[in-house]
């Protein structure tokens, strides 16, 4: 007897996208494509964005706009590829009057291993913190201690270093 | 003579390290601001038109779907 297994039905069409329903973050993305070594990490590695898309809003800029746009503003030459990242619940009392984001400017880094460091740290730090109370100051205190670190890095290799210790 | 000319060149180099320290230390706190940038009010107009370009919905949200 031959049993005959069900053809495996094909997978009916994707389902349609349904934009998060109760997003922190607002995340852009701009880039022009300038920093070669930057905008090869960020595609190499945009699962690490794309994850965050279930629960935060993610906008891509084409190359195009992204070009017209930091033309726009030009405080941002050089600084692409750039994560815009709006606080929603900071823009929802003050809007863009106070605090409301940060960006990651990854343009400004030069090796691969310095950008895919900070993606990760940005995915991370946006992946643990869409319940913070005060977003402003987790961002402070981070940079703050981060800081030190760099700090600390420099006393104990620099120095000796230095001193030929 | 040459023991204060020693001591001498021991504080200047001193004064440099320490120096070198300082900058050091100052250049990376600014390049890490630089790259983590906080949003103020000084930064209003960059997000209020990427705000107005998903308002008036020029820019609509990525989708795995929509990129597939």
């Amino acid at each position: 007897m031959v049993i005959e297994l069900p053809a495996r039905p094909r997978k009916a069409a994707r389902r349609k996208y349904k934009p998060p329903a109760d997003p922190r973050f607002r995340i852009f993305i701009i880039d022009s494509g300038w920093n070669a070594v930057a905008r090869r990490v960020l595609r190499h590695n945009f699962a690490l964005i794309r994850r965050l898309h279930r629960e935060e809003l993610i906008y891509l800029l084409s190359r195009k706009k992204s070009v017209e746009f930091i033309g726009r503003h030009r405080s941002l030459i050089g600084r692409d590829p750039i994560i815009a990242v709006h606080d929603l619940k900071a823009m929802g009392g003050r809007g863009t009057a106070a605090f409301h984001g940060f960006h990651l400017h990854l343009g400004i880094l030069r090796t691969p291993r310095q950008a895919l460091v900070a993606l990760q740290t940005f995915a991370h730090f946006v992946g643990t913190h869409r319940h913070s109370r005060n977003l402003e100051v987790d961002i402070r205190t981070g940079l703050r201690r981060e800081g030190m670190l760099g700090s600390v890095e420099i006393l104990l290799h620099k120095v000796p270093r230095a001193l030929g210790v | 003579m040459l023991d204060r000319f020693g001591e001498a060149i021991s504080v200047v180099l001193g004064a440099l390290a320490l120096a070198y320290l300082v900058y050091e230390i100052d250049r990376r706190k600014r390049r890490l601001r630089d790259l983590f940038h906080v949003l103020g009010s000084e930064e209003a107009d960059i997000s209020g038109e990427l705000l107005s370009m998903v308002e008036s919905g020029e820019l609509q949200p990525y989708s795995r779907e929509a990129r597939a």
